[in-house]
């Protein structure tokens, strides 16, 4: 599939607030497209409507081709995602939430024991495998939302906002595990960090009030408005928030 | 992989987690402590225990009832919980039926409150069996009507859980439909001479009511004709039609919850 995401003429209402107005958006194979906006651009709800949390107004947005609103079940298989501060059963340790979600999407036995431990390495969380998540922080939750997005291998990741609540070692370690993930998978992900955002991703959407501002890469916007913040500030009108 | 496959992965972890909060003990706690009291204050008050057995295991089926109620702990997060708590933004994203989910979480609640009530019962044959030497063979109806009352609450809790905010909305609703406005009803309409099987609260009292009428448990007690005047209009319960409204709520909470919540959003 050269575009595992599409997004066609998506809009949005919450009652009668407009909050994507026919957003269109084609993210290619293997790319690491960061979306960026301000404060209720539409980047979450664009995400969510992604990850089948929300049903659009109209308009579709596709999978792999399959219409996330018409069979979510089959196109979530091709996802991990995280979206807000990831929340887990708090009375379940790491491992049990891992493996809850594990066997959801069909992996099972030592290969997923395996899977497990190896996610958890990744986020650097071993010696807090079995401990309640109760106990956890913002940042030692975010580190399990994204060992729990790559759990299963996904060939596409949506993140919202992933390093958010990470202390600063923790957002450069979370940086390299996404790109490093990125040289594989379809990486999509919000967020209003714009050097993070820099360094992940080859290019960019930035939208306001539910409808794209530019999708370009990087390096053609550094080219015309001098730097990714000048391109952002400019677009957007406003301050970065 | 197929759906059933994933409502039995949804019903093992549920289960754990009801197993790994504190909730279902003092759940627990509270029916053995209903037992206790009804085994200690009996003796204490009358000096005695009710002459006849049925009379006893109509005053010991107050622990199973309330362990019953019980299910409404269980059951107010059951949906409402994935929302407020943001556990969905996880759940969610899996490749999972949202009704598989629900039906999954349902079964798991119905599980650990069936595992309640069998220990309440427990309670319940030996003390009869140490005080009388003998149990009732009314107490298996007992038993299947109370596992018919938690499966109704528990459809109701869903109901109640699917169009609420929060889990504690939830289960102050459902205590309130079931103990008070229920309640309520239920004592006017059968004080007033009229039908009321349909009432929920109706099947808690069918619970005991097998062993017999009012009747039966006010001789048991040795007193009861004073009451005669009181109950001049009162009309006894249908233990059948009480099953019958039973299974109305559990087959309309349970079907409406499910619809509720397919079409709820996670913003």
């Amino acid at each position: 599939m050269n575009e595992p995401i599409v997004i066609e003429n998506l809009t949005k209402y919450y009652n009668k607030f407009l909050a994507l107005n026919e957003l269109n958006l084609r993210v290619p194979a293997g790319e690491n497209i960061g979306l960026l906006g301000p404060n209720g651009a539409g980047k979450s709800t664009t995400l969510k409507i992604l990850c089948g949390l929300l049903r659009p107004s109209s308009g579709r947005a596709l999978i792999d081709g399959i219409d996330i609103t018409a069979d979510a079940e089959r196109a979530l298989t091709r996802i991990g995602a995280i979206i807000e501060t990831p929340e887990f059963y708090s009375y379940l340790t790491p491992e049990d939430n891992l493996s809850y979600f594990g066997k959801l999407r069909g992996m099972k036995g030592d290969g997923l024991r395996q899977r497990i431990e190896e996610v958890i390495a990744l986020v650097k969380l071993e010696s807090w495998a079995r401990v309640k998540i109760e106990k956890f922080s913002r940042g030692m939750k975010q580190r399990l939302g994204l060992a729990q997005a790559l759990l299963h291998d996904p060939p596409i990741l949506i993140l919202d906002e992933p390093s958010l609540g990470l202390d600063p070692r923790g957002v450069v370690e979370f940086r390299e595990i996404i790109k490093d993930a990125g040289k594989e998978k379809t990486v999509f992900f919000a967020s209003h960090q714009l050097v993070e955002v820099t360094q992940i991703c080859s290019q960019v959407a930035i939208i306001n009030n539910g409808q794209l501002l530019v999708y370009d890469s990087i390096k053609e916007l550094k080219k015309k408005y001098k730097s990714l913040e000048k391109a952002y500030l400019q677009l957007t009108g406003g301050s970065i928030e | 992989m197929s759906e059933l496959d994933k409502l039995g992965i949804v019903i093992s972890y549920e289960f754990l987690k009801h197993i790994r909060r504190k909730r279902l003990y003092v759940v627990l706690g509270i029916a053995l402590v209903v037992e206790a009291l009804v085994l200690i204050l009996i003796p204490v008050l009358l000096d005695h225990y009710p002459s006849s057995v049925m009379a006893m295991a109509a005053m010991l089926s107050a622990g199973p009832s309330l362990a019953a109620i019980g299910a409404v702990f269980f059951a107010g997060d059951a949906i409402a919980g994935e929302y407020e708590g943001k556990t969905g933004f996880l759940l969610f994203t899996n490749p999972i039926k949202r009704t598989t989910l629900w039906s999954g979480k349902y079964i798991a609640a119905f599980i650990a409150v069936t595992l309640m009530i069998i220990f309440s019962y427990i309670i319940s044959v030996v003390s009869l069996l140490v005080i009388y030497g003998e149990v009732p063979i009314e107490m298996l109806e007992s038993f299947g009507i109370c596992l018919l009352f938690a499966a109704a609450v528990l459809s109701m809790t869903f109901f109640f859980s699917a169009i609420s905010r929060g889990s504690m909305g939830a289960t102050v609703m459902t205590l309130v439909f079931v103990w008070v406005l229920s309640g309520i009803l239920e004592s006017v309409l059968s004080f007033t001479g009229n039908e009321y099987w349909y009432i929920l609260s109706a099947g808690g009292d069918a619970i005991a009511l097998v062993y017999g009428g009012i009747d039966m448990f006010m001789s048991g007690f040795g007193g009861g004709a004073h009451l005669q005047a009181m109950l001049e209009n009162y009309k006894p319960l249908s233990v059948g039609m009480a099953c019958w409204g039973m299974s109305i709520y559990l087959v309309a909470g349970l079907a409406l919850s499910m619809v509720i919540s397919r079409r709820r959003q996670l913003a």
